[in-house]
């Protein structure tokens, strides 16, 4: 593997100036033989073979903690699947939101699902969250952008491609779309969950912002079992399993975290919009839960209604609350995010 | 490997004889595991197998009868009143004309297969037809699919375009159809969005079975229009569109998609693709977005865990 034997690299910004990125492969490498189940329609049977690799970024003097899981066997036999690069929201770590385990409750990570299609799956703890380096920083959206310019050429040493697939949920669903924005060349697809674009009439979002002072007072709160029960409970009750807030809140702290930085609620609550759907070249497919209190039908339609490429899709879905990842109809997620990711490629006559 | 099956019906609706044409893997035997149903239905312009069980020489897949029946379902279709094989009235066959044919084409689904509620699938007028039946007999529709859809019309380029012959519209209940017409079908939005040789086996096969279609469906999406409620329709809907396709304007379907009550509902855009979906060049991906919508899985409720 080429890439173990390099530590770093400068990449040469548009003003001129040399920015120095440095990585590193530890030699954490988690087998995981766990068989799961073939829930999806259509979808391959995971070959049981999904490997974890832990990466790291730098961006200036933040370490990031990047995670990667592939099936070897289902990479062989579908090798252009794309990668694809799992963005957190606002009060999880990107294990807890996206590799999340609970035994006995069936197939939560959605890393592993997708790694067992085929997909070359990555996500990261932006500053300040899970094992990425704690700073006096809020961890705004904006920050998180420079996370995923930082994380970006790690991606590539390791994949041999240039361009990802980006899936976003909540604010990182912000933070992927103002990515898609500053380095579109870097985003070929892009699926947008749990999206807000300018807030307006948002019921979570109003609620929030009645707390503005105390997000700005200090830049992070803690998040444990009783936080994460409010954020599950806070739109609907019943679409998540009971068992879910501890688990969450016990893979948060194993992850690394267990308090998160307050800069994404802090842009959610005053400074929206902060993505600019014009700018947006690549396919988008949007994915909105019928209770999610995040924003309203109105303005996601607004915004899909702005996205200038034709390859562009709006999907509704039943029985989903806010974390469309973790809740009890997660499968309908799954089969809307596959069934975006493996449409046949356009021919041109 | 089973056969592909092939079969004819006729409903009746009062006098008027309606042809019907279904395709599935295998034929029916007694205590089957029931297959879901798909029905198609036609627009202005071309009768069912016509446009849906499409063989074009030295070419592959223009069927979309044969290809949801590979995928497993129970393919069905039916020539509207003054269409194709079915009996002529000196009616004009508008749409709600067409909701009345959708309920004879119905009760012989039922007939025949007992299945109650399947999904439907409407080309352009054909999806207002569909839709209008989704209203009519919400009972009877689990899924919808609107492809080249259009509500109000509003600044519609196609229809600004077909309004200025109102006049030739209303002189008839009937309209000449030839082979300029049929091909101009496939080239007035986008030319190349189609493979060359298609619209050419399409008028073929069309003008084989008749010259004239009614007019019925033209007068209703020139004049009449909106001729659909979206807030009477109950089952997940989902309405796809080709980039370049002129019937509608992208406001006119989001501002219908926005009413629609069953928040099971997409919106699919397809680059690449025009008016008629089914016999474009990128048909595979109008396929693979109708076939995602339709298998969906099932809404887990926490009462059930």
């Amino acid at each position: 593997m080429w890439w173990l034997k390099r530590n770093g690299y400068d990449l040469i910004l548009a003003s001129g100036q040399t920015r120095k990125y440095s990585f590193m492969l530890k030699p954490t490498i988690v087998r995981d033989t766990k068989t799961m189940s073939d829930q999806i329609t259509h979808m391959p049977v995971d070959p049981g073979d999904v490997t974890g690799e832990e990466h790291w970024a730098r961006r200036d003097d933040i370490d990031l903690f990047l995670f990667r899981r592939y099936s070897p066997k289902a990479r062989a036999a579908s090798p252009d699947k794309p990668v694809l690069f799992l963005v957190h929201g606002s009060s999880f770590s990107a294990r807890t939101a996206y590799d999340l385990d609970i035994p006995g409750k069936g197939d939560y990570s959605l890393m592993k699902t997708f790694a067992g299609l085929g997909y070359d799956v990555w996500t990261m703890d932006h500053e300040g969250y899970g094992k990425s380096s704690r700073t006096d920083g809020f961890s705004t959206i904006a920050d998180g952008v420079e996370d995923l310019k930082a994380a970006a050429p790690v991606v590539e040493a390791a994949t041999g491609r240039s361009a990802f697939t980006f899936f976003g949920s909540s604010s990182g669903a912000l933070r992927a779309g103002a990515f898609a924005n500053a380095c579109p060349e870097r985003v070929e697809r892009m699926v947008l969950a749990a999206l807000v674009w300018t807030g307006e009439g948002s019921p979570t979002l109003k609620k929030r912002a009645e707390r503005i002072d105390e997000w700005r007072a200090t830049n992070r709160r803690v998040v444990d079992e009783s936080a994460y029960r409010g954020i599950f409970t806070r739109d609907v009750e019943g679409l998540t399993v009971a068992e879910l807030p501890a688990a969450a809140a016990a893979a948060e702290i194993a992850n690394g975290g267990g308090s998160v930085p307050n800069g994404t609620y802090i842009d959610m609550c005053i400074n929206l919009p902060v993505v600019d759907p014009l700018k947006i070249n690549c396919p988008v497919m949007i994915f909105r839960g019928d209770h999610d209190g995040i924003a309203t039908d109105e303005d996601v339609l607004r915004f899909f209604t702005a996205l200038p490429n034709k390859d562009k899709q709006l999907v509704m879905v039943t029985g989903q609350a806010h974390n469309t990842t973790i809740g009890i109809n997660r499968q309908r997620f799954w089969h809307a995010l596959n069934g975006f990711l493996s449409i046949p490629p356009r021919i041109d006559n | 490997m089973t056969e592909m099956w092939s079969h004819e019906y006729w409903a009746h609706k009062g006098d008027v004889k309606l042809y019907m044409f279904r395709k599935r893997l295998g034929a029916p035997v007694a205590d089957e595991m029931p297959k879901p149903i798909l029905f198609l239905v036609h627009g202005s312009s071309f009768s069912g197998p016509t446009g849906f069980d499409l063989h074009v020489q030295g070419k592959t897949d223009y069927s979309l009868m044969e290809k949801f029946a590979e995928y497993g379902y129970d393919v069905w279709t039916l020539d509207h009143e003054g269409y194709g094989r079915s009996d002529s009235t000196d009616g004009n066959s508008p749409i709600a004309e067409g909701v009345r044919d959708l309920k004879a084409g119905m009760d012989v689904v039922m007939r025949d297969t007992g299945q109650t509620s399947l999904a439907f699938y409407g080309s352009s007028s054909g999806a207002l037809r569909a839709s209008a039946f989704a209203e009519h007999y919400p009972d009877h529709v689990n899924k919808l699919v609107l492809d080249a859809f259009v509500w109000t019309g509003k600044d519609a380029p196609t229809l600004i375009e077909r309004a200025k012959k109102m006049d030739i519209w209303t002189a008839s209940n009937m309209r000449v159809i030839d082979k300029p017409f049929l091909l101009s079908i496939f080239t007035r939005d986008k030319p190349g969005t189609s493979e060359d040789g298609v619209a050419e086996a399409l008028a073929n096969a069309e003008l084989a079975i008749c010259n004239a279609v009614p007019t019925g469906t033209y007068v209703d999406m020139c004049v009449n229009l909106p001729v659909c409620n979206p807030t009477k329709i109950r089952c997940p809907v989902l309405i796809i569109r080709g980039e370049h396709d002129g019937v509608a304007t992208e406001e006119d379907l989001l501002n219908y998609f926005n009413l629609l009550p069953n928040r099971n509902k997409q919106f699919v855009i397809i680059a690449g693709q025009a008016h008629v979906s089914h016999l474009g060049v990128n048909r595979a991906r109008f396929w693979h977005v109708m076939r995602r919508f339709l298998e969906m899985p099932a809404r887990i409720d926490s009462s059930s865990l």
